[in-house]
């Protein structure tokens, strides 16, 4: 990112998108605080010093935006975060097949769920250029991945219809 | 008996016979060192019933060569793809990633190859020289020392953020405030767990890692066609032997820094439960520090890389020494090889050094030829293993998210931890964008619960009295350090500005 705003040679500022760490940071802490104000004040004490000195940093950084904000030098949005804007939907579509392979990975196993994932998330990513590549070469890596993490080396990973029916078969 | 140099000349040569384990076991700890989730103990309890088979000093021999392989592997993937395989490797990627994306990824590879096996191998030498000398360091380092050290480590974060110290503190600390997630040691409160029973027993370590770095740099590298640079394609287009000689030679040419960093390493291992980690960043902060081109740090410096890879290669032999000498395991590894050596009913201790030599320094020698016999097997592989740079980033990404999420569900069998390692790849891709240092909520991550561990327990020798942490006059010998180390840098930054502004 930093390299990219060097080579534009930009000095815009996304305040907005700067401020999501600490304001998360600071939600986190007063939530934190909430859960062990009725503890002993030795199991306090560490989180009570940290917490103290994430707060009055934070306060700094809020200071600082606050000047740049004033002196021109930026602005109160989520650039830093959305650019380059045509990358967008790809992100929010790789997100949301993320999330479904969390989702399903418990019910359809290790192997199928991963030979889903790579061929959707890489054609998508590729605009559905080399289709026939990507379905080889998915199904050969969740394959390759099944051998060495469940064959080889006995992981628990999620096991589906194809880990049921490998079992079933050697 | 008498420890003089036939004796050990002739455990050495004993020592070589085992390459039949000592080699294949090089190749599995590469591998299983390079996958997030995939550390060294846990394949060593995967393959425990194997283990256990075996005689004694061969058993302990395979573990302890996979242990030092796969130290070095988990550099791999920090080097070539910014994702470190153990929390070990977390400081490596600052500057070997930046070379890779130059095209210089096979280079790096040696350099890193090279500053492992010489890091490792001096370090052993030296452990196995002066075991029960630096078997007292943790004798005089308690709570309130520890506390000290934790704040060393924390200062470490403003260093590592340089650009911008204030959003390098902010991300430490915030790291600090999620690795104070869970029960406390004393009372076993739930605090910060939002509900989640998964969470009493601490935010685990491998999805915060794989979040972080695995998932948020997945996203991130979809706006490139590949993680190389325009000037990184090119280098990549005539590979050669020439760039691991030259790895090799520059890697070389700094042996000095190598020494003092796999020092580091050594000493900060001996400490239980003090680990790679803080080994690794401590080497990488105290090199910038005194360097005379800091400002090269985070660009592909070339001791930016080796510091802490021949620091994280010397805790590997600091953690055999507590265990061996004081029979207190000093990380996660060294407790499974306790736990095989009681099985075959060694107990371990200064008496191990009188009844069975061959096993209280089998460890050692074990280290020493894996490390010789990694000069053969393992540093001719950079050439190879750096053409995985140029594989594009349409593939690379799916690749990395499957794969490191499911390694995340690992360690623990549990579901909830591939749904915490996307979270933290969601604070993690903010982060990237937003030029706050991942490295830096990961070490606080790293170092909250150690910090409060050692916080409880002083509280709890002092009555609740916070003064308890100036008490102890080594405790107050490293304050004084802290303040030292932490106003280094500006009357450095401050000094060459001024011979600048002279010349």
């Amino acid at each position: 990112m930093t390299d990219d705003k060097e080579a534009e040679g930009s000095v815009h500022t996304s305040v907005g998108s700067q401020l999501i760490i600490p304001i998360a940071a600071i939600l986190f802490t007063i939530y934190y605080f909430y859960t062990i104000i009725d503890a002993p004040w030795t199991a306090q004490v560490a989180a009570f010093i940290v917490g103290s000195i994430l707060i009055i940093l934070v306060v700094l950084f809020g200071l600082k935006s606050v000047k740049i904000i004033r002196t021109g030098q930026g602005a109160l949005d989520f650039d830093d975060l959305i650019t380059p804007r045509s990358f967008v939907p790809k992100r929010l579509g790789l997100l949301s097949l993320t999330i479904v392979y969390i989702f399903i990975v418990p019910s359809l196993g290790f192997t199928i769920t991963t030979f889903l994932f790579l061929a959707m998330a890489t054609l998508l990513l590729s605009e559905g250029k080399n289709m026939s590549l990507i379905l080889s070469l998915s199904a050969g890596l969740s394959l390759g991945g099944y051998l060495l993490f469940i064959v080889a080396f006995k992981t628990r990973f999620p096991a589906g219809p194809f880990e049921t029916l490998m079992k079933v078969l050697f | 008996m008498e420890y003089d140099l036939s004796f050990f000349s002739e455990m050495f040569v004993r020592t070589f016979s085992f390459w039949w384990v000592i080699i294949p076991a090089i190749f599995l700890g590469l591998v299983v060192g390079a996958i997030p989730g995939f550390s060294a103990a846990n394949t060593i309890i995967i393959l425990l019933p194997l283990t256990l088979a075996m005689d004694p000093e061969i058993g302990l021999t395979f573990m302890v060569a996979l242990y030092a392989s796969s130290r070095m592997g988990a550099g791999i993937p920090a080097i070539l793809v910014n994702i470190p395989g153990t929390a070990g490797a977390a400081a490596t990627p600052l500057d070997g990633y930046p070379m890779t994306k130059q095209g210089r990824g096979q280079q790096a590879l040696a350099m890193s190859f090279f500053a492992s096996i010489s890091g490792g191998l001096f370090t052993t030498v030296i452990a196995l020289l002066s075991l029960p000398w630096l078997s007292q360091i943790a004798y005089y380092l308690h709570s309130v020392e520890m506390i000290v050290i934790m704040f060393f480590g924390i200062s470490l974060i403003a260093t590592i953020a340089a650009k911008d110290t204030l959003k390098g503190l902010i991300a430490g600390f915030f790291g600090l405030m999620i690795g104070f997630i869970g029960t406390d040691v004393v009372y076993e409160t739930p605090r910060g767990t939002f509900g989640f029973l998964e969470l009493y027993d601490k935010v685990p370590l491998i999805p915060a890692l794989v979040g972080l770095f695995a998932i948020s740099e997945a996203f991130a590298i979809i706006e490139r066609q590949s993680i190389l640079t325009e000037r990184g394609k090119a280098a990549m287009q005539n590979p050669g032997w020439s760039a691991t000689f030259e790895g090799i030679r520059m890697a070389a040419s700094r042996w000095w820094h190598i020494t003092w960093n796999s020092l580091i390493g050594l000493v900060i291992g001996v400490v239980p439960g003090a680990g790679a980690a803080i080994a690794s960043f401590v080497a990488y902060q105290q090199s910038k520090t005194y360097s005379k081109t800091p400002e090269l740090y985070g660009t592909g410096h070339i001791e930016g890389l080796i510091a802490p890879e021949s620091a994280n290669n010397g805790v590997t032999s600091g953690t055999l020494v507590p265990l061996l000498v004081i029979g207190i395991p000093g990380g996660a590894t060294a407790a499974i090889m306790l736990v095989v050596l009681q099985y075959h009913g060694v107990t371990v201790g200064p008496d191990l050094f009188l009844t069975s030599p061959e096993l209280a320094f089998g460890p050692f020698t074990a280290m020493a030829v894996t490390y010789v016999l990694m000069i053969l097997t393992a540093l001719p592989l950079a050439r190879y293993m750096s053409k995985i740079t140029v594989i594009s980033t349409i593939y690379m990404a799916p690749i990395i998210i499957s794969f490191t999420l499911v390694g995340s569900f690992v360690p623990r069998a549990y579901l909830f931890d591939m749904n915490l390692a996307l979270v933290f790849g969601v604070i993690g891709y903010v982060a990237r964008k937003t030029d706050y240092h991942v490295a830096a909520i990961l070490i606080g991550v790293i170092l909250g619960p150690l910090m409060e561990t050692y916080f409880l327990r002083a509280m709890k020798m002092s009555q609740g009295d916070i003064m308890v942490i100036f008490s102890s006059s080594i405790g107050n010998t490293l304050w004084v350090l802290l303040v030292i180390s932490l106003a280094l840098p500006y009357y450095m930054d401050h000094r060459r500005k001024k011979l600048g502004d002279g010349s």
